[in-house]
């Protein structure tokens, strides 16, 4: 029998096969309504597949052993599948997973690559029938109060809910190479990650705040050629197109085809873009006021990405349960454990 | 300088001539696109976020020909900046919205709150009193929803203030039986009791869920209110109560209160608009229930969530509203409602269907709930 680390190690191997399977990517081009370069990019450059043994070993070393569990997926990105399993693999050699009912294809393709792990596939867990285990759910606030408030005493449940991201570029970044890397964090998954980057604090003036938001709209817009924005649906148009209307009144906004950029006016009130390529600029003066701008949505972000972690850590809460990453690495954490730190 | 207040005092002037001729029975006085147009104008010379969204799209203000034309703002605008053509020391009184996670408040800075209350009470009267048999002058007004000593900056209870004056002839606060967040049903049930024994019918004004809460507390044993009766409903549940379906609401309180159906009316209005609309199961209108009625100074006009253009006749789309009542702010208003055109009015809709969200990045409307 396979111990937790060479489980990890057999779903890596099982994802590596994935990654050139063009069928498959065919089907998560349909189901995710990304273009086919978004999910040519996100399977070559953002899907785990040689995470170092300290990550494993971490990931292994964080899950609690437990008898079975039960991973219920629904809105995520399309590679989570794969790190969710591992982490439910580290804790038991009885793992069922309920894949998301709009995006089941990347799921299965990595169940069936992975026979010996004998996960099972179910299209529903009905949590107030399980006995014993864990439930791992991953999802929406409802989905997770509803399987939380389902599961009987005994049943531990681990939730991971929705989030977003943060980008903060500090005085001392270059601002030219800062929109590049942010851009790479945008583009990937279109932003529906929950470590996408929706707004990005520039600290220093107006004008530096400005700059930055037009070398990013430039990158932005280079990416269009290589992996294309996908498909947005009717609420997230709604959505994009009320943040530009409302940008377009109260500061500016740089606007593409498949992208926006809103730059906020000092003192306005932090506003969230929605997923789809869309980025919120606001600027700070100094790096000390980025606590006191973002704590209207602290509790929502799960992933904070900086061209200066030092210096940040010393002002933001100590305790803040998010993901670190440098500027341009916010999509790659480390593979030691769930995505969000929650 | 001072700012100088002809160009708006006239047009509040042309405003509240819609207003008088609607009471009146009269003819408008002018075409609706007439004053929207140079609202517009007087908006976009105003206030620069109005400009700009003419820029944005192309559209130079002295040449609108319909309302249409002018470019809507977003009822976020209203939570990130002032919308407003008047500086801020003139501004007699600001509506604020309710808070939302990110906790900024939407504001709606009024420079004469005279507009506003003159197109209410002339609205509200029709779509609340008319009917067969009338609503009878003085009827006790009885109001589910905090005063203004506790919400000074709810254009809602604002509203509800004016109808308890104007129809009641009381509008103090002893009409007002939500305090500290608790429904006063003792207080609530004397009041309903002296009116049944004096065969009184009332008006009782609430917000959706004060009437969830009603029913909860009165239970099967029902909330019997005189014959002749009418209930206005207004507003969302969403976490303040548990939810319920806006046509089960309606039966449900049908039934506790003992009126018919069409007596229980609902409200749709917000605190970036200066007019309401009512569903017009009253007033002499056959209209089904979930059918909103304009007054002849606002319009509803679905527009495609993308494009933001009017879509065909009949189709769904968003709300952009026009209200020649908001004379000193945005005359038009993009909500964030779904609406559909229907024979006599409008429709308001639910989410766009097959939209669940994707992925695991935290949804707009997730962001903006009630705090």
């Amino acid at each position: 029998m396979l111990d937790a680390r060479a489980r990890v190690e057999r779903l890596l191997e099982g994802a590596r096969g994935l990654v050139h399977d063009a069928v498959l990517a065919e089907e998560i081009a349909r189901s995710t309504g990304l273009s086919p370069g978004g999910v040519s990019l996100a399977m070559r450059r953002y899907l785990e597949r040689d995470p170092s043994p300290g990550e494993i070993a971490k990931l292994v070393h964080g899950a609690t052993p437990s008898s079975q569990v039960h991973v219920i997926l629904s809105a995520n990105v399309f590679t989570a599948p794969l790190r969710a399993l591992a982490v439910a693999c580290a804790a038991s050699i009885r793992v069922s997973v309920k894949p998301s009912r709009r995006d089941p294809a990347f799921t299965r393709a990595l169940v069936r690559r992975v026979p010996d792990l004998e996960i099972t596939v179910r299209d529903a867990v009905d949590a107030a029938t399980l006995s014993d285990g864990e439930v791992h759910v991953y999802g929406r606030d409802e989905t997770v109060l509803a399987v939380r408030s389902a599961a009987p005493r005994g049943v531990l449940v681990r939730a991971h809910g929705a989030g977003l991201g943060v980008a903060i570029v500090t005085g001392g970044a270059a601002l030219e190479e800062a929109a590049r890397r942010v851009a790479d964090d945008v583009v990937v998954f279109d932003q529906r990650g929950c470590l996408s980057p929706r707004v990005v604090l520039v600290v220093g003036d107006a004008s530096r705040g400005a700059a930055f938001a037009d070398a990013l709209a430039l990158e932005l817009a280079a990416w269009e050629p290589v992996a294309a924005r996908g498909v947005l649906d009717r609420d997230e148009a709604r959505d994009a197109a009320r943040y530009v209307e409302t940008m377009r009144f109260a500061g500016s906004v740089a606007r593409g085809d498949t992208y926006a950029v809103g730059l906020a006016p000092e003192g306005m009130p932090l506003v969230v873009p929605p997923p789809g390529r869309h980025v919120h600029v606001a600027t700070v003066g100094e790096l000390c006021e980025v606590l006191g701008v973002l704590t209207p949505i602290e509790r929502l972000v799960v992933a904070v990405g900086t061209d200066d972690e030092a210096a940040l850590r010393a002002v933001l809460r100590p305790d803040a349960r998010v993901r670190w990453s440098p500027l341009g690495q916010m999509q790659k954490p480390p593979f030691d454990g769930p995505v969000d730190l929650r | 300088m001072a700012w100088d207040t002809t160009e708006s005092d006239a047009l509040h002037e042309r405003a509240l001539g819609f207003v008088r001729a609607f009471e009146a029975g009269q003819a408008m006085p002018e075409s609706f696109d007439a004053l929207a147009c140079d609202l517009a104008r007087f908006q976009a010379a105003s206030i620069p976020g109005v400009a700009r969204l003419c820029v944005a799209r192309h559209a130079d203000p002295q040449r609108f020909r319909a309302a249409t034309d002018a470019p809507a703002v977003p009822t976020e605008a209203f939570k990130v900046s002032r919308v407003a053509t008047f500086p801020e020391a003139l501004t007699q009184v600001t509506f604020r919205t309710s808070g939302t996670t990110l906790g900024a408040r939407g504001s709606h800075p009024m420079r004469r709150t005279s507009t506003y209350d003159a197109a209410a009470l002339a609205f509200g009267r029709w779509a609340l009193t008319l009917g067969t048999p009338p609503l009878p002058e003085r009827s006790p007004v009885l109001v589910l929803a905090p005063s203004k000593a506790e919400l000074p900056d709810s254009s809602l209870t604002h509203m509800m203030h004016l109808f308890a004056g104007a129809f009641g002839g009381a509008g103090g606060d002893a009409d007002f039986f939500i305090r500290d967040g608790v429904l006063e049903l003792v207080a609530l049930d004397a009041r309903v009791s002296r009116a049944l024994v004096r065969k009184e019918p009332v008006l009782l004004l609430g917000t959706s869920f004060a009437f969830v809460h009603l029913l909860d507390a009165v239970g099967e044993a029902g909330f019997r209110l005189p014959e002749g009766s009418r209930v206005m409903q207004t507003g969302g549940f969403k976490g303040r109560s548990r939810e319920v379906d806006a046509a089960e609401l309606r039966r449900d309180l049908a039934s506790a209160l003992a009126i018919p159906g069409r007596s229980v009316v609902s409200e749709y209005g917000m605190t970036e608009l200066s007019s309401q609309f009512y569903e017009g199961t009253l007033a002499g209108h056959a209209l089904a229930a979930g059918v909103y009625v304009e007054p002849p100074w606002a319009r509803v006009v679905p527009v495609d969530p993308e494009s933001l253009l009017p879509v065909k006749e009949g189709e769904p789309g968003l709300a952009r509203i026009e209200d020649l009542m908001n004379v000193d702010s945005a005359f038009a208003v993009l909500a964030s409602d779904r609406v559909r055109r229907v024979a006599g009015g409008f429709e308001l809709l639910g989410r766009w269907p097959g939209a669940s969200p994707r992925g695991c990045s935290i949804a707009v409307d997730e962001i903006l709930g009630p705090s």
